[in-house]
Parts: C-alpha cells; structure tokens; sequence
C-alpha cells in the first residue's frame, strides 16, 4: 500500500449564481501518494479546477459552496476550514500554481517580492532573509540572472519565466503537494515541455506530491502516474496511468483518447471529436452524465447513475463509472471490460 | 522617467499655447469695443487708453504682443481697476482658490478611496447600500444646492450654539475652510467612490488574489498589500481631470461663502468685461490644469511600475 | 470478473436511441438588442429611471397646455407664496386712516414712580377689528406705571425676551393703548409681544398674542388684476378666490409651477440637444479618425487632445460672452453652441477607439476580402457594434449638461432673465433660502431627479448592453 498523502472523499460543490444552482462537483474521491503525480483530467467546465480550489479554500464563498466531503491531508480534515486555519497549510503543505502566469502574479510588486512574502508570513523570516531565499528559488527554477529578475515587476517577465517565477513562489515553504492547475496551457509548446521537465525533476528532488490538472492528454502520459478522468463534475475512471491509456474502460475516456493527436505516422488515425456537449449542470442527469453523447448508450443509462466498478484487470486500483462494466451488458471491442480480450 | 517628464512638459507648453490662442481668439470676437464700458470718455482719454492698451493695432499684430507678454508672464493691467496689474490679482486670489480646491480634492480622493473600499467589503449588505444611496445622492445634486445647504447648517448650529462656532461665510481661519471645500469635493468624492468600488469589486476576480490566497496570506494582508494598491490606481488616474472640475467648480462656492477666490474675480470681471482679467485668469487657470494633469500622470508613474519603466 | 454490486433491478442493456439530436440548444437565440432589452427591464431601478424620464418629458411638453398660467404674470397679492391650497381673500375698502386709542382717563405719564422691574404684563391684548392682509390692529389694557409699551413682532411664538422678534414701535404714552400694523403682511402666523415701559427702559414682561391675517383685497386691485369684473356684484367683506399656485410663487409673485414647466423646456432642451449634437459631431469626429487612421489620426486627435485640455466652465463663460447676447435674448442658443464646441472630443476618442477595436476583427477583414466597401462595412458592421458604447455615452452627457446649464445659470452667466431655467431658478431661490426655501427646493429637487434618473438609465443600459453581461 502507497503512503496516501492526500485522501479527498465524496466532495461536492455547488454554486448560487443568477440562472439557479450549479452543482459544479458531484461526489469525487480520490487519493494522492507521496512522491507521485495524480493528473486530473477532463474538457473545460467538468469541475476539475474547481475541485482542487474547494480542497485549497479558494473558491469565492458565496456564491460557492462545498456541500460534502472530506480531504485528508496526512490524516486531518482541511476542507471547509476558515481562513485563519487554512493558511497553516496553504502555501506551506500544498503549494499551487496556475494556468495563466500573466495576471496570476500581482502587477505592482516585484517578482522577488512576491515570493519572499510567502516566507516572512510563514516562516517569520526578515526581509532580507525572504529576499535571500527568494533568488535562490528563483535559481532553482533555472531562471538566469535570479538576483537582477528578482527585482522586476511581472510584466517584464515572458509567460515562460514568470510560470517559473510561480513555481518558485509555490515551493518557497517546501511544500508535500503541488497543485497546478493546468500549468501549460497558456504556454506555448516549446516552452510548456520546459515548465514540464522543470516540474519532473523539483518533484524527484524534493519529494513532492503533484495534481496536476489538464485536459491535455499528452501531458498525463509524461507527467502522470496516477490518472482520474473527469466528466460533468464527477469522475468517471480512474487508475493507474498504464490503466487509462491501455485499459481504458469508459468510453468517455475511449473518446478523449480518440480525439488526441499523435505523432504516429501511419497516416492512417483520423481525430475524432466528441459530439454534442456537456450536460447543464444546473439540472444534472439522472443517469449518467455521458448518456447524450456516448457512442454505446444503453436504456439503462438515461435515468440510473452507474455504479463505480472496480476493474480487477491490474495491481493498481481501476474504477470505471459505466453501465458497460456491469456483467451481462454488452460487450464492445474498443472497451476493456469484464470478460474481454485483455489487450491494449 | 526623466524623458517622459520632459516629454509632458513640452507637449504641456504647446497645450497651454492653445489656450492663450483660443481664449485670444475667443476674447476677439466679442461685438462691441473693450472701452465702451468707461462712460463718456472724451476722444483724446480714448485714444490714450487705445494706445495704452494696444487696441490701436491690428489683431496680428495685437496677438503677437499678448503673445510676447505671456512668455514673459507679463498678462497687463486691469481695464477696469486702474493701475491694477493682473498679475497682482492673481497672485492675490489664487492661493486661496487653490487652497479651496486642494483640500477639497484631498476630501474626495481620500473619502472616495475609504468609502469605496467599504462598499467592497460590504458588498450587498447594508453600509454598501446606505453609501451607494448617499453616492447617488452626491453625484445627482448640483453643488450649489450643496453650498445651499451646507451653509444652512452652518446657520443652525450657531444658533443652536447661541455663538459662531464656525463661520458661516469668509475666508481666513481654518475653520473658514472646512464647509467649502467639504461642499466643494461632495460631487468628485461620490464619483470617486463610485470608481473605487467598481475597481475593488473586479480586482476580488483577478487571478492574483487567488494566487494570495492559496500563498496562505491572511485576509488583512491581502486587502491591504494586493487589493487596495491596484484598485487605487484607476482612481488616481481621473484625479487630474477632478482636480479641473473641483477648481472651476470653485466659482460657486466662492460665490455662495463670500470667499475671496480668483472664481469669484473672474465672475466679476465678466460681468465687467475686463478684457485683460478675463484673459489672464483663463490663460493661468488653463496653464495650471494642464500641470495638474501632468503633475497627476508623473506620481502615477511612481505608483504603477509599468507606467514608470516604459 | 468485476467486484461491483449488483443492481437492485434488472439493467436494461439495449441500445439507447438518442430522443433528439446531440447538438441541443437549450436556450432561444436572441439579438443583441432583444437580449439587452430583456436585461434592461429586468433591473428595477433602471425601469423607474425610464418612467421618471417620459414623466419628465410629459411635464415639459403636456405640462403647459393642461396648466395653462403665464409664467411672466406677477401675482401681487400672493408674492414668495409657499406650495398651499386655492386661496381666498377678502373684499375691503381701501385703507384709511386709523386714529390710534389714547385714553382720557389714564395718565400719559406715570402719576406714581413705579419700578419697571415691578411692571406686570399687559392684560387684555386683543386686536381690533378683522385682521388682514392689509392692517393688523392691535388693543390692549393699560398698565398702572407704563410710559408708553413696546410692540414687537415674530414668525415664531417667542421664547424669552431676547426673541421676541422685530421691534415694530414703542407707543410715547402709557394711554397709548393700541398699535396698527402694516408692514409687509402676508397670511401667515404673526405673534406680536407687547412690552410696557417706564418712558425709558423697557420691562422684564410681556405678554403675547398670536394673530392669523386674512387676505385682503380691495375693488380697484381686484378689478385690475382680473380677479373680478367692474360690474360683478361683490360687497365688501364678501370673499372672492385668488389665483391657485399650487407650488407657490416665487420673489415676483410669478407662479412656480408654470415657471418649472417653462424652466424645464429650457433646462432640457439644452440638456438634450447639447449631447446629441456634440455626440453626432463626436461620432463623425472620432470615426472618420478611427476609420481612416495613420497621419490624419494622429493630427486629429491631436486636436481633441487640446480642445480637451480648454478649462471647461471658463470657456464656456468666455464663448457666452463671444457670442453676445443682445437684449431681450434668452442665451439659449450661445450656451448650445458651446457646449457642442468643448463637448465633443470625448464621444470622438470613445469612438474612435471602438472604430479602431473593431476594425481590427477578424470578421470585417473576412467581409473585406469578401468584397465589401468601406461604406457597408461601416453602416453593416462598424456602427451597429458602437452603437451601445454611444447610447450610453448619450445617456451620461444629458446629466452632465444639465449641470453645466444649472451651473453657468446658477453664477448668472447662463440664461439671461426673465427666461427661467431651472438653474437661474434656483440662482434667484437662494437669496431667499432662509425665509421661502421652496423657491429653492423645487428648481434643486427638478434637476437632481432629472440627473439621477439619466444617471440611473445610463448605468442600467452598460450592464445590459455589456456583452459580458450576456446570456446571464
């Protein structure tokens, strides 16, 4: 058994906005272990992002609010704290990054700034001490010339630099977990493997936890080694990277699989999209939330929530939320499912 | 810094050339002659005064001199308090305008910063929506009726007191000042406020207040070191057009307190048709807005570092 | 094999037949405008803000024809009159001479020393005769003592000696028993305090009688105001009914509610033809600018830059005296025409900002390269996409010129009287605050609910025609 150093169990979380309530998160749960990487992954709007932020208490509450759930960080609860509570751990126990580097870092403070201000209010230290510690972040996240940077302002640093400059100031108190939420994405290629990389080896020196949250599959196959893919605000297969990618047992993910572009050069792979679009979560289905658009729908499916199975195709735990994992139902070929040809 | 400060300065004298044209130009197209208010002026004393004053010139020629004058700030002699220079008027005058209109400004901005940041936090709740009331308020009545007002408290309160605790018109003391430049900042603050709370409320949604927050700073740190410095910042933009609305605005302030202002001179001087004081006044009033705004851009400069390193 | 709990009841595993398409839209495709529209209402203060305002347009245009009174018709009998009901006054002979009571048989001078320290008040205060508008007589007992008595006279019932308000005279004998009053009457509450004195010093008492005047008017006065006819069988002392100022009148005796309908066909019309004029120039301005761009943008803003930086209120003051105004203008017109030479650049960098925003879209390249020319592009695509950012920029300059309005007219370099404009309305009701504040309330009360309800509109129009905003 792996050393769960976050364990997140049935969390919820809804918002009042003007057009009724959105349940945004339907009932998650999982685990991270130490020194792993979970990659949380899903289309835009399925609840992804604003899971980690409940876990950290940065959804704006109202109109957010988390109406169930824990999230165990090495054994005590840290969902829902107040403010006063909360900030023992955050920015000390789980540091976060996020998707846009640009307007993530306040404008009118310097860079160097930013970042020793996480260690004088956590670690008590003196200006020039944070300071100190400040460029040798910096340096650590390979950023040239860290003592002149330092001294900048955010808008004199390119995308790259300051997603760097992020990563700093999150690993600042040495942090178990790293969130980052799609930390890529507003990059450009180049530059997203270098983040990425970056990211590989603080992990391994440092010993760090990582979610890391994408919608981009490329990335979970290099970074991941753990996988939940997400859809409608709950998680619809989870497992080990090898179990997502070769066992796949949703056709949600089967899907997401099937519109990844690859660099094979058979010619003969087409993309092709999912059809349709996400259910309104301001009235969420019955059944399952894939019914519209899922290739295999079944009758049952229009107004029963499948049950989470347990895959027992591999060490790792492997979870599919799908009709199509119950005994009796029918068996497709693309699918890895009970009683089929166990290969990829 | 340095040539940026320069660069405003010298697009600031070609402004204030403007000025002196337009107010020239405005000035030359008044029907009816300078000197016919002095009755019966006999033919020779008029011609003296036309000489005096340069009418006997044609109007090049009468802008290039009112043009070589202003260089040198020279911006004549009153028409109709003789062996008055305008200059003296002004220097006379105008520190009290501008005291008037610099405490008035420093009612608004800091009322306006403070009040907003209230609604802010309070959003929705009752002191947000007594405030927005009293914003409303503030920028629906006209300030003379502010004025209005304002003096008549003052009159109720000393004679509830049964003597003058605050002097109901005048200039002089402090406390000569303190319902004036109150009145006179009402309008600017409530607008202020207004920009305060628009620009606190977006700066809650921007992405670095969540980066804050999940930095683990405590509420207070945040409002104070990450939400009320970038929401000022719009506000000190618009000061220096408020600092030209509060100034001209003066006028009927000065007028309703009986305070003697360069507002309440130029007022007169209209009414008078006292050539070179109208054009002076103008002329200053112009050429000190356009610093104001300069003055305004330049400690904004300071405050947002990407104005400043650009 | 699967570890997962069996389901209660039986799965049914056949395919599902998708009921509609994948592709759905839940929700009905509006317009812009439709969608702003359905916005606008939605927000209360902004619909109250309409009504004010199509009130505010009734009162100025019907106004006059169902109110139909001379604004310029001074009321004599009824001069600073508050908001009251329909009036009615007395018919009364013209004033004659009134021989005040002395009494034969009570000393002139005191006969015996007394003390005024031990004077009593006078007893017996009463007045004399029906008291109007045009005399108030007043009788009293004579005190055992008194020199002579003093007659004071206060809007409020006093509250000691020192308030007993303006000294009206002091009688020269202690027979002098009765004082008549006519200074300046109106039908209001008077409190008159009679105070006896030695000859010298007056006393420590007084005693106080409250006296409400009826108006009174006399055939001459009512004839030539129209009141009555010549012949009209009226008698003396029979009441006739004066005209009704249902908001009172003002310092002249012109009646309030017709100089605010008036005042108000001033106040808005530059209030709302000002913006829109300058607003049309700044839109030609700033787009032809924003359309063409490169030198002649740059020389053009250049311009509005310095027009910009022009002291507002001086010039404004500066062109009224440029223009002139001859005698017997109202000085509508030069204030118009200045507020449209220093308003527009702000519509036009507005503009021109927009113009240069949307130029740069991918659709008005894709329709140029589809063929377009500049003078569809404009009209189909470049107007519709500004046309909220100028309604609102309309909506805010009406307040904004109606201050200016108020303001110049307030400091006397406005209209010109007699034409009334609310603020040259509230420029004369301030000279009188203290005594009839509604000749100030009124005009004040006008343009700030004018402004608040354009201010209001203005802002319920950008939060409904934010595309933001939309499908909120």
């Amino acid at each position: 058994m792996a050393d769960k150093i976050l364990e997140v169990e049935d969390l919820s979380v809804e918002f009042a906005t003007y057009g009724g309530t959105v349940k945004a998160v339907r009932g998650v749960s999982f685990d991270v272990n130490r020194g792993e990487t979970l990659a949380i992954v899903g289309e835009s709007g399925c609840g992804k992002s604003v899971t980690v932020q409940a876990i950290m208490g940065i959804i704006p509450m109202p109109p957010g609010k988390i109406t169930g759930g824990t999230a165990k960080l090495n054994g005590e609860n840290i969902l829902g704290l107040p403010p006063k509570e909360a900030n023992r751990f955050r920015g000390v126990e789980i540091g976060m990054i996020f998707q846009d580097p640009m307007t993530s870092l306040n404008p009118t403070m310097t860079i160097g700034d930013q970042i020793s201000e996480t260690l004088m209010v956590h670690r008590g230290m003196s200006y020039t001490d944070a300071s100190r510690r400040a460029v040798e972040l910096l340096d650590k996240t390979k950023i040239a010339e860290a003592a002149k940077r330092a001294k900048q302002y955010p808008f004199e640093f390119s995308g790259g630099m300051l997603q760097r400059a992020m990563i700093a100031q999150s690993l600042a108190c040495n942090p178990s977990v790293l969130m980052a939420d799609e930390p890529t994405t507003a990059l450009d290629v180049t530059i997203q493997a270098q983040i990425l990389e970056l990211m590989a080896e603080l992990q391994r020196t440092e010993n760090m936890s990582i979610i890391l949250i994408t919608h981009d599959l490329a990335v979970v196959a290099r970074m991941a080694d753990q996988v939940a893919v997400m859809y409608a605000g709950q998680i619809v297969e989870s497992g080990s990277v090898d179990d997502i990618f070769y066992r796949s047992s949703h056709p949600y993910t089967l899907g997401l699989k099937e519109a990844m572009p690859t660099n094979k050069r058979d010619g003969k792979k087409t993309l092709t999209p999912i059809l349709g679009s996400p259910p309104d979560l301001f009235h969420p289905p019955t059944g399952c939330g894939y019914f519209a658009r899922c290739p295999y729908a079944m009758a049952v499916c229009e107004h029963h929530q499948p049950e989470e199975h347990h895959l027992t195709d591999s060490d790792a735990e492997h979870q599919a939320r799908c009709w199509l994992q119950h005994e009796g139902a029918p068996h497709i070929k693309a699918l890895n499912q009970p009683g089929a040809d166990q290969r990829d | 810094m340095l040539a940026y400060t320069l660069k405003r300065l010298l697009a600031g004298m070609i402004t204030v050339w403007f000025i002196a044209t337009a107010t020239f130009m405005a000035m030359h197209m008044v029907p009816g002659d300078p000197l016919m208010n002095d009755k019966a002026v006999s033919a020779e004393i008029r011609k003296n005064l036309e000489v005096k004053y340069g009418l006997d010139k044609p109007v090049v020629e009468q802008y290039f001199i009112f043009m070589g004058n202003m260089l040198q700030g020279d911006f004549g002699i009153s028409f109709t308090q003789q062996n008055r220079r305008v200059n003296d008027i002004i220097r006379d005058h105008f520190p009290v305008s501008a005291t008037l209109g610099l405490l008035a400004i420093f009612f608004a901005a800091t009322g306006g910063v403070i009040w907003g940041a209230l609604t802010a936090i309070y959003r929705n709740r009752l002191p947000d929506i007594i405030i927005m009331f009293l914003v409303i308020l503030g920028i629906s009545v006209p300030s003379f009726v502010f004025a209005a007002l304002g003096q008549l408290m003052l009159v109720n309160i000393n004679s509830l007191l049964g003597f003058s605790l605050i002097p109901v018109a005048g200039w002089g003391t402090f406390s000569h000042m303190l319902m004036p430049s109150m009145v006179l900042g009402l309008g600017t603050m409530a607008l202020l406020t207004r920009l305060m709370r628009s620009s606190m409320l977006e700066i809650v949604n921007e992405d670095y207040i969540k980066t804050a927050k999940a930095k683990g700073l405590s509420p207070m740190r945040i409002f104070f070191k990450h939400q009320l410095r970038n929401a000022i910042l719009p506000v000190i933009t618009i000061l220096g057009p408020s600092i030209a609305a509060i100034t001209t605005g003066g006028f009927v302030v000065e007028l309703v307190f009986a305070i003697p202002g360069l507002g309440r001179y130029f007022v007169q001087a209209v009414q008078q048709l006292d050539y070179t004081v109208i054009m002076g006044t103008t002329v200053f009033f112009g050429a000190f807005l356009v610093l104001m705004v300069i003055l305004v851009d330049i400690i904004y400069g300071f405050v947002d570092p990407r104005v400043r390193l650009q | 094999m699967s570890d997962n709990v069996t389901p209660s009841f039986t799965p049914d595993y056949t395919p599902a037949s998708h009921g509609q398409s994948v592709e759905q839209l839940s929700r009905p495709s509006l317009s812009y405008w439709q969608d702003a529209w359905i916005r606008l209402k939605q927000n209360t203060r902004a619909i109250i803000s309409l009504y004010i305002v199509v009130s505010l347009a009734l009162f100025t245009l019907a106004g006059p024809l169902l109110w139909q009174v001379d604004p310029a018709l001074q009321d004599l009998n009824q001069i600073s009159q508050a908001p009251s009901l329909p009036k009615r006054a007395l018919l009364a002979d013209p004033y004659e001479r009134w021989q005040p009571i002395i009494l034969d048989d009570f000393p002139s001078e005191p006969e015996t020393y007394v003390d005024v320290d031990m004077m009593p008040a006078p007893t017996g205060v009463q007045p004399l005769g029906e008291p109007t508008t045009q005399q108030i007589r007043l009788r009293w007992e004579p005190v055992v003592g008194a020199g002579g008595y003093s007659i004071y006279r206060n809007q409020h019932a006093p509250e000691g000696l020192n308030d007993l308000g303006l000294p009206l005279a002091t009688t020269l004998g202690g027979n002098e028993i009765s004082y008549e009053d006519r200074l300046n009457l109106e039908q209001r509450d008077y409190y008159y305090s009679i105070v006896p004195t030695d000859g010298f010093d007056e006393a420590d008492v007084y005693t106080t009688i409250k006296v409400l005047p009826t108006i009174a008017i006399t055939r001459d006065e009512a004839t030539q105001r129209g009141l009555i006819d010549a012949d009209t069988d009226i008698q003396i002392g029979d009441s006739l009914s004066l005209r009704f100022h249902p908001f009172g009148t003002d310092y002249l005796g012109r009646d309030m509610l017709a100089r605010l309908m008036q005042g108000a066909r001033v106040s808005l019309f530059i209030g709302i033809c000002a913006p829109f004029l300058f607003v049309m120039f700044g839109i030609l301005y700033g787009g032809f600018a924003g359309y063409f761009g490169g030198q002649l943008d740059s020389l053009l803003m250049r311009f509005a830059d310095f027009v910009v930086a022009l002291p507002f209120l001086l010039f404004m003051i500066l062109f009224k005296i440029a223009f002139g105004i001859g005698p017997g203008e109202s000085g509508v017109l030069p204030m118009l025409i200045a507020l449209v030479v220093l308003g527009w650049p702000g519509t036009a960098r507005l503009v021109r900002g927009q113009v240069l925003q949307i130029r740069n879209n991918g659709y008005i390249d894709a329709a140029r390269l589809l063929g377009a020319k500049d003078s569809y592009l404009i009209v189909r695509h470049i107007l519709p996409n500004t046309m909220g950012v100028i309604l609102v920029t309309l909506t805010f300059a009406v307040p904004g010129a109606i201050f200016t309005e108020a303001f110049l007219s307030f400091i006397g370099m406005g209209v010109a009287p007699p034409t009334p404009s609310w603020g040259s309305m509230c420029n004369e009701g301030v000279k009188t605050m203290l005594s009839h504040p509604h000749e100030l309330i009124f005009p004040a009360t006008f343009i700030s609910i004018t402004v608040l309800a354009f201010n209001l509109l203005g802002d319920g129009l950008t939060e409904a025609l934010d595309s933001r905003m939309r499908s909120r």
